[in-house]
């Protein structure tokens, strides 16, 4: 409706002038009870960030360790909803809003995205002097070599969640301090802010998650190995021919969980000791692509 | 959890088998039913108007809570989802009860003005709140003196940070008011007060100034 505009004549009206005790309107006019209490949220106690959510949908056991019933498998991102023959980007970003968002319209899933995507970002702002988003990258030359990209950083955050939800990871980490640590031996979460081809880094997921079955639980259905299907290459994203070999597309197949006995986590981690962004070791090393998990 | 924690979350209103049932999902969220809890949650702040007002409160210990000990959020997904549904169907809702309908919109602004998530209001939600209050400003509302009065107290509570989140939508929000203030028949003199005192609310920067508190919270002196 357009607002039809009525400038009030003040003084005629509202008995403005007139506020003594005397003036009609004053007597007449009902008042207000009390001033509406401001009600603030409660700071959140925990100073340190939050680490990103763990996602309990896409696991085949509830945090009860019963397996889950098959509809609840579909993952928090099923891009498999997102059938390849579909054109339409599984992401997209609007000039006013935060950064990318999923075609999901269910508020839960809504929520959750928000969440890790500012997870991420806090990431990166505890670096500000490598991710400089919007300044000149000639001052840094580091900025062109790490992966920025929101969707994709993401993606490969969801993937690594999955990881470290199970019950294997939690063992891993109590049992082997990220100090005593022998590279080639031990598992290492890839850097998601290293440059690799989707091919690549899929790889290195996979890989990592099936070096840190060595610290499944003991359970009474015998070797968990046993049940772990191989890396099946054909699954993964294929790159667009003559593209450059970087994570530059959207994918609708996200990366599934392939190991079905891997027992999902009960209990809570806390992301920042085990600190995922190694600054070291992301400036000093060469890149090239991944072999060997390290 | 004694009385100071019932006052607290206000689960008086709830039976006992139910009180306990909340309790136990704050102190041990792993080992109770989230969904059920979350849908009990949302079906007595359609009921309750008193307990939608602070509801928030306890979704986001329960939240906290379930994020520690299990680093989910089964319990927020689910309340987010459930209150969702009841957006979809709220003009229905409106339709049979004014009353629920002013109790849901009580609870997800509480809901909005509790809940963060890194510290930051839930995007998800700031549209569907708008929505909400733009459909308290149409004309059929405005000329209910209880949905005036809860869309001036959710303005007052959550108006600030909402008008961050869209400033564009809030402008949109108070052209309405302006006009429903200035034109829309059938208002009450309290609801026109209202309104008036909500417009200088914000043209103060969403704070009372000295005159507005003297004006329309004091008491005349005959």
């Amino acid at each position: 409706m357009t607002g039809i505009r009525i400038f009030p004549l003040f003084g005629q009206f509202w008995g403005v002038g007139q506020r003594s005790a005397s003036a009609p309107w004053a007597a007449a006019a009902p008042r207000l009870q009390t001033p509406p209490r401001r009600q603030r949220a409660p700071k959140p106690r925990a100073a340190a960030p939050q680490p990103p959510p763990r996602w309990s949908q896409g696991r085949k056991r509830g945090a009860d360790g019963k397996r889950r019933k098959t509809e609840s498998d579909s993952s928090v991102f099923d891009e498999n909803k997102y059938r390849p023959s579909d054109n339409r980007l599984d992401s997209f970003t609007t000039p006013e809003g935060p950064g990318p968002l999923s075609r999901c319209s269910d508020w839960g899933t809504a929520v959750e995205e928000d969440e890790m995507r500012t997870s991420v970002n806090k990431e990166m702002a505890r670096y500000p002097w490598v991710f400089k988003m919007n300044s000149d990258s000639k001052e840094s030359t580091v900025t062109v070599e790490l992966e920025t990209d929101e969707v994709v950083l993401m993606r490969r955050q969801k993937q690594i969640n999955y990881g470290k939800n199970t019950i294997a990871y939690d063992r891993y980490i109590k049992e082997v301090p990220r100090s005593h640590r022998i590279p080639g031996v031990h598992p290492r979460t890839p850097n998601k802010f290293k440059k690799y081809s989707r091919r690549s880094w899929d790889q290195q997921i996979k890989l990592w998650k099936v070096a840190l079955h060595s610290w499944d639980p003991p359970t009474e259905e015998g070797c968990d190995l046993q049940e772990i299907s191989p890396v099946d290459l054909g699954e993964m994203e294929t790159e667009s021919v003559g593209s450059n070999s970087t994570e530059s597309q959207t994918s609708c197949q996200d990366n599934d969980d392939t190991c079905s006995g891997t027992p999902t986590k009960v209990r809570h981690v806390d992301y920042q000791a085990e600190g995922e962004f190694d600054l070291e070791v992301c400036l000093g090393e060469p890149l090239k692509d991944f072999d060997t998990v390290s | 959890m004694g009385e100071t924690g019932k006052e607290e979350y206000k689960i008086q209103s709830f039976d006992s088998e139910t009180q306990k049932l909340l309790k136990t999902a704050l102190k041990d969220p792993s080992n109770v039913d989230l969904e059920k809890v979350a849908n009990i949650i949302v079906d007595q702040s359609l009921k309750d108007c008193v307990f939608s007002k602070e509801a928030g409160r306890i979704c986001y210990t329960i939240i906290q809570a379930e994020s520690k000990q299990v680093g989910q959020s089964i319990f927020r997904r689910s309340l987010l989802n459930r209150l969702q549904q009841e957006y979809k169907d709220r003009e229905e809702l409106r339709t049979r009860s004014l009353q629920a309908w002013i109790c849901y919109v009580t609870f997800i602004c509480n809901i909005f003005d509790y809940l963060r998530v890194n510290n930051m209001p839930m995007m998800a939600l700031v549209n569907p709140v708008y929505d909400c209050l733009f459909r308290l400003a149409q004309p059929d509302s405005l000329r209910k003196e209880e949905e005036v009065d809860c869309l001036v107290l959710q303005l007052h509570r959550i108006g600030e940070q909402l008008e961050k989140m869209n400033s564009q939508r809030m402008d949109e929000l108070f052209s309405l008011l302006r006009d429903g203030f200035l034109v829309q028949e059938g208002l009450s003199s309290l609801s026109q007060l209202l309104l008036l005192e909500i417009i200088e609310f914000r043209a103060a920067d969403w704070k009372m100034t000295d005159a507005a508190q003297k004006y329309y919270y004091s008491e005349v002196m005959d």
